[in-house]
């Protein structure tokens, strides 16, 4: 639908993408269960050394959002409409620690190298 | 035909004669120089010593010892100490490491009561890799939590290390009791604080206390007018004073650390005389007239007053020495006993007692000269490696703005008189007493019954 449309002023082309992104985001599902998009992120190295570098109430917070998805899960529920983690919400949380461990194992790497 | 070829000869000769004098006069005259100090307008000292040797040493010196830690960031400076090889703003942690490694550089941390002291070793060619090391490590480093919480079973190590050496403990625990803040702070982080100590801590003391007026940037080995531009360009981070530090006060405690060794160690002293005051090398003096270790290895240490007179009061095995040490705006000047849980008191009453003789004169003029010969021996043989003078250069660089060459303290050294020895030695017998203890205490004197 998006590519067929004519091409429009970068603002209105902006408001666009936003609309396709939230709608995008509430088909995924996981906000449903009050979950952001970084407590799904596949843990592997680099992603569990980034979740041991956070600080503590975010991690508690990671934590507790991870046992309420897991205990509706079990009973096949969801929250209601007024609970879900809303587009807006969502924070990267755990982006910037994750782009710092990637960044570090390459260094390394880089330096093995040599 | 004879005269022409001899001609030709004559001159192919003076060609050879020419270019030997060439090769002597490219020869390099290297001439000793002197140290050079220069204080920059931000309060910086820039120190510097070209000894034409390959190898360089700089250091960064810093007011920030343990004597500027507040009660509630005690433990500040360990951490700090151990903290030198963590991330920065401008290199992680793995390339400081593998950087340094990279050129054979060392980079090293001492800290004292008083100051901090960041070193760096390499060769002469790679002054400039190291250097921007040095520079990251003292004025932009990142403390990041789990890096910091990581060095917790390092402070846990070092504390376990320390305790091995009744010494290391007696001297923290003289220092506790004898100030009421500043000095009393220890080496060591306290056991409350091992593990309480967060990265917020650390970025504090070093906004406070790592400013430009307070450090010193000194060099071996290295040109002075380099160093003068990197201090200008890099260490102008943070201007002012940072935070006040107080003036320590003595109080004259005593401590006492029960334990089950088998040797009872113990510490009498009273006030003696800060780093400036005109009476600190009349201490010196005095602690080697004393005695302040034996002058002959696995020797037996007879010319030491302390020695003779404990020999009367006891036949068991035992060590005793004049401790003194001196620090900007105060000192601690006594005894340090070593002996059997049995003769304890009574060594340790003989010492005193000795001082006492002293300062009532029983004081020789051979003695007064061999003890300011060993003061000026063990002073001019700690300048002989590159650490004992980077340490005296900086240490001066940083307390005074400028340096005194070897030559003036040795005349300096020369200059104390008899009197000036007997009334060092009144100052302790008069002054209120300190006295810290470790061992089986059953026999060891309270310090109001000396």
């Amino acid at each position: 639908m998006a590519a067929r449309a004519p091409v429009s002023p970068p603002a209105a082309s902006g408001r666009l993408l936003l609309g396709l992104r939230k709608w995008y985001y509430s088909m995924s599902g996981f906000n449903k269960v009050g979950l952001m998009r970084d407590d799904i992120i596949h843990e592997d190295g680099d992603v569990q050394e980034a979740i041991r570098r956070l600080p503590e109430d975010v991690y508690n917070d990671r934590m507790f959002r991870v046992k309420r998805a897991l205990d509706l899960s079990m009973k096949q529920q969801i929250l209601p409409k007024s609970q879900w983690t809303k587009y807006e919400e969502d924070v990267p949380y755990l982006t910037p620690y994750l782009e710092e461990v990637i960044r570090e194992r390459k260094e390394m790497e880089e330096w093995m190298k040599k | 035909m004879k005269g022409i070829r001899g001609i030709s000869q004559l001159s192919s000769r003076l060609y050879a004669a020419q270019a030997a004098r060439k090769v002597e006069a490219e020869h390099v005259n290297l001439h000793p120089q002197d140290v050079q100090v220069t204080k920059l307008p931000s309060g910086l000292v820039i120190a510097s010593l070209d000894n034409h040797s390959p190898a360089s040493k700089i250091g960064v010196l810093v007011k920030a010892g343990c004597r500027y830690e507040t009660p509630d960031n005690l433990g500040v400076t360990h951490l700090l100490r151990l903290a030198s090889n963590l991330t920065t703003k401008g290199a992680s942690a793995f390339k400081i490491c593998r950087g340094v490694e990279a050129v054979g550089g060392s980079l090293s941390v001492t800290s004292t009561r008083e100051n901090m002291i960041y070193s760096v070793d390499c060769l002469r060619d790679d002054i400039d890799t190291v250097m921007e090391y040095l520079i990251n490590v003292t004025t932009a480093p990142d403390f990041r939590p789990w890096e910091v919480s990581g060095l917790t079973y390092r402070v846990k190590m070092d504390k376990a290390q320390a305790a091995h050496t009744t010494q290391i403990g007696v001297v923290e625990g003289l220092h506790e009791a004898a100030y009421k803040n500043a000095l009393c702070n220890s080496l060591y982080c306290p056991n409350h604080m091992v593990g309480n100590v967060q990265s917020d801590h650390l970025h504090h003391f070093v906004q406070h206390n790592f400013t430009s007026s307070r450090m010193a940037l000194v060099g071996l080995g290295v040109d002075h007018s380099i160093l003068t531009q990197v201090g200008e360009q890099f260490l102008n981070i943070r201007s002012g004073a940072g935070a006040v530090g107080a003036k320590a006060q003595y109080r004259g405690g005593e401590i006492r650390m029960p334990s089950t060794g088998g040797l009872v160690h113990s510490m009498v002293v009273s006030e003696g005389a800060a780093t400036g005051d005109n009476d600190a090398l009349s201490f010196g003096v005095l602690q080697h007239l004393l005695g302040a270790g034996p002058q002959v290895k696995r020797g037996s240490n007879s010319t030491s007053k302390l020695c003779q007179g404990v020999a009367k009061a006891t036949s068991d095995p035992f060590d005793v020495s004049a401790f003194n040490v001196s620090y900007s705006d105060s000192g601690l000047f006594g005894v340090y006993t070593i002996s059997q849980p049995t003769a304890s008191g009574e060594v340790i009453k003989a010492a005193v007692n000795q001082v006492k003789t002293v300062a009532d004169g029983g004081v020789t003029a051979a003695d007064l000269t061999g003890a300011k010969a060993q003061l000026k021996a063990q002073f001019l043989m700690s300048l002989e490696t590159s650490e004992g003078l980077f340490e005296a250069i900086g240490t001066q660089a940083l307390a005074s703005g400028s340096y005194c060459s070897a030559e003036e303290i040795s005349k300096n050294i020369d200059n104390v008189s008899l009197t000036d020895v007997a009334n060092a030695a009144k100052k302790f017998v008069s002054g209120k007493k300190t006295m810290a203890s470790s061992g089986k205490l059953v026999n060891i004197p309270f310090v109001d019954e000396l």
